[in-house]
């Protein structure tokens, strides 16, 4: 990245002459995106490697294992790097560049150096030099909640101990580790989710439980607005906004025309299946899957703002949504197969063979699907591999890769 | 930043807050136009001459909408006296600056306001406008004579040099114009059409009579192991337009066209085309005239 200043004095430098409006070779006056190599050649610290623009998505499969050590796998040349050590993790969350591991002491953030920036009519890639960016303390489960942006905005952390805390992103990608604001708030399975400037947050009702969610500005100070959400359980950003799933459907929460908006998309009357306690799909796309039960796949468009729920063709242990022109939805049955399933009719295509039977059977570890337009990604801890899927070949696995110790934790990452 | 260049930016600082000025050093009387892309930096260049001083934002090879900017040439573009950028949502990363230049009331062109414009015509973005009007000569001419009356007002301009460099240039872009209509007519018309992961060709296919099929490249993890099913969208599109071409950034055209020869019995050429930056001198697309004659030979060649 080009001329990144980390030090305190060489900020205070940078500050004093962006008031000056003159001066030698300051850092860049904007957080946006990198630009190409040809910017970061003026960078001659010699500390910061540059951000390059590649030709195409530079895919990997990040992954964690029990010693904690974070190894990234890309999946062009097939090349495997230890990026970290971070002792003992429990969970992972990446918003395709950062991953954000859960331990002992609070949140690890590292980064993996690629990603890929949406501008909707097109996107554009990016390398940089991997690194571990540092530590957010803070005690309990951790839900975190990013944006589609790994270079602006915020990415917002919710510790089950009730803090809750907002990370300038774009300091991330400075290599630093910048708390917007923290806030103490009542302990509870909670989140913070960033939507443009502003951000929501639960807040627990009676029973202990998330009952709604309120409507944060900038600073992180109440607005005033707020949103029933009873038992808010989950949250994921697709290509139309944040979402924020409750008991009885989710609220959208978009930005537009700088004016934040919160719309609520209900549960069909008379659903009786329950709502998705989390979501997932295909980053850059509106829909977006989560199960039900077993034997039941809500599928949430969230640019048509309507739910419809499949029957499973088979039991279902985790599922995501392609949402390609085939619509196709991936599901990891309770088996451990790959099961590729027709979105529109809710047919069964196709299934791979048994690829984490045992790590499901165990309790080994998460095994974790990844989707891109083209492919699957399954890790199988208990079974050392990390497994590429063609889901629209008859769900043929395509390649499979070892790894030396069980991938406990995985996340996609040059998304 | 090394320790010596700090070490000067800390006295001109010094300085600077001494006096309560701002930086002298810059200013040799001339006028000062900052441009936010260099496409466009190439075309005021060619118009203002030493007329002006010029300063690109935008280094080469570099992407116009996340590129960023220091805080001097921030400060430079608030002392500017003309402020010239694409517009058309195409400088994302820079907008904040071209506001706030404007609220201080610097005087500013948008490329994007003197032109027709035209609207993306499928995918997310179908029905929003399209910055890349550059791609079509005929809209450079507008955008050209639009930069002429903007910079001849200019305090401090020789304004008939300036009239008479726009001239020679429009006379160039024209040319350029004429030249692309000729060497695009070698292509039979049942075969113009672009192939392509590119998204900035909307313009030109306009101008000349293309058809633009988006298509998907297979890319790297798909080329690893390929199936049918991995090319069918292009192979649909490579076999309903009958091209023996298609234009895509790949970063393994070699593996592309092999697997497309292995999987699909179909051969094709991959030709990449220069887009939205020029590139730095011997980088193949130095100056604007020249991106768009490498590219309309790239495309008559791929499609003859």
């Amino acid at each position: 990245m080009p001329t990144r200043l980390a030090a305190v004095p060489a900020l205070a430098l940078a500050t004093s002459l962006a008031v000056a409006g003159c001066g030698a070779d300051e850092p860049p006056a904007s957080s946006a995106p990198p630009d190409g190599p040809a910017a970061s050649a003026s960078d001659d610290h010699g500390e910061v490697a540059g951000a390059v623009e590649v030709d195409e998505p530079p895919l990997g499969l990040t992954t964690i294992d029990r010693a904690g050590v974070v190894r990234h796998l890309d999946l062009l040349d097939e090349t495997a790097t230890d990026l970290a050590d971070l002792g003992r993790a429990r969970a992972v969350h990446t918003d395709g560049r950062f991953v954000f591991a859960q331990t002992p002491r609070g949140v690890e953030v590292v980064d993996s150096g690629v990603w890929t920036w949406d501008h909707v009519d097109h996107f554009h890639y990016y390398r940089a030099e991997p690194r571990q960016v540092g530590r957010v303390v803070g005690r309990g489960p951790v839900t975190v909640a990013t944006t589609s942006s790994s270079t602006s905005g915020g990415s917002g952390l919710f510790f089950g101990s009730g803090e809750a805390v907002m990370l300038d992103t774009g300091a991330l990608a400075d290599g630093e580790v910048v708390e917007r604001y923290r806030l103490d708030v009542a302990p509870h399975d909670g989140m913070l989710v960033p939507v443009g400037d502003a951000a929501l947050l639960t807040e627990p009702g009676p029973t202990g439980r998330a009952a709604r969610v309120v409507v944060l500005d900038a600073e992180g100070r109440p607005t005033g607005e707020e949103h029933p959400c009873r038992h808010a359980a989950s949250t994921v950003t697709t290509r139309v906004g944040a979402v924020v799933g409750c008991a009885d459907g989710a609220l959208l929460a978009t930005v537009e025309d700088d004016v934040l908006q919160v719309r609520r998309i209900d549960l069909p009357p008379r659903a009786d299946a329950p709502a998705p306690t989390s979501f997932a799909g295909r980053d850059g796309r509106p829909t977006v899957a989560g199960l039900a039960d077993a034997g039941r796949v809500w599928l949430l468009d969230t640019r048509e703002e309507s739910w419809r729920l499949l029957d499973a063709p088979v039991p279902l242990a985790q599922v995501t949504a392609v949402d390609d022109d085939d619509e196709h939805v991936v599901g990891l049955t309770t088996d451990g197969r790959v099961a590729v399933i027709d979105g529109g009719s809710g047919d069964l295509l196709a299934t791979t063979g048994p690829l984490a039977g045992r790590s499901l059977r165990d309790g080994v570890g998460v095994p974790t699907l990844v989707v891109d337009q083209q492919r699957a990604y399954l890790s199988a801890p208990a079974e050392r591999r990390l497994h590429e899927i063609d889901f629209a070949d008859d769900a043929r696995v395509a390649r499979t890769f070892r790894t030396p110790t069980p991938p406990l934790l995985l996340a996609g990452t040059g998304r | 930043m090394s320790a010596l260049r700090r070490g000067v930016a800390l006295v001109v600082l010094a300085v600077g807050a001494l006096t309560g000025a701002g930086c002298a050093a810059d200013d040799d009387g001339r006028p000062l136009v900052v441009v936010s892309t260099n496409i466009l930096g190439d075309v005021v260049e060619q118009v203002v001459g030493d007329e002006a001083e010029v300063v690109v934002l935008m280094r080469p090879n570099a992407d116009p909408h996340s590129f960023e900017i220091s805080a001097r040439e921030a400060g430079r573009m608030q002392g500017a006296d003309l402020v010239v950028s694409n517009g058309l949502g195409l400088e994302e990363g820079l907008q904040q600056h071209l506001d706030a230049a404007a609220d201080e009331g610097v005087p500013t062109f948008v490329a994007g306001e003197v032109i027709e414009v035209l609207d993306y015509a499928e995918g997310d973005a179908a029905g929003t406008p399209d910055p890349h009007f550059w791609t079509d000569p005929a809209r450079m001419v507008d955008v050209v004579e639009g930069l002429e009356a903007a910079l001849v007002e200019l305090d401090g301009v020789d304004a008939d040099a300036v009239r008479a460099q726009a001239e020679a240039y429009l006379g160039r872009v024209r040319e350029l114009d004429a030249e692309l209509t000729r060497t695009f007519e070698a292509i039979p018309a049942e075969r113009r059409a672009l192939v392509t992961n590119h998204h900035v060709f909307g313009y030109l296919a306009q101008r000349y009579d293309f058809e633009v099929v988006g298509a998907v490249i297979p890319g790297g993890t798909t080329l690893a192991a390929p199936s049918a099913s991995d090319l069918a969208d292009l192979v649909t599109a490579i076999e309903t337009t009958g091209v023996g071409a298609v234009f895509a950034e790949s970063s393994s055209p070699d593996r592309l066209v092999r697997a497309l020869a292995e999987e699909a019995d179909v051969e094709v050429d991959v030709l990449p085309l220069f887009t939205e930056s020029l590139t730095e001198p011997g980088g193949g697309a130095e100056d604007y005239l020249t991106l768009m004659r490498v590219n309309a030979e790239r495309i008559a060649a791929g499609l003859a």
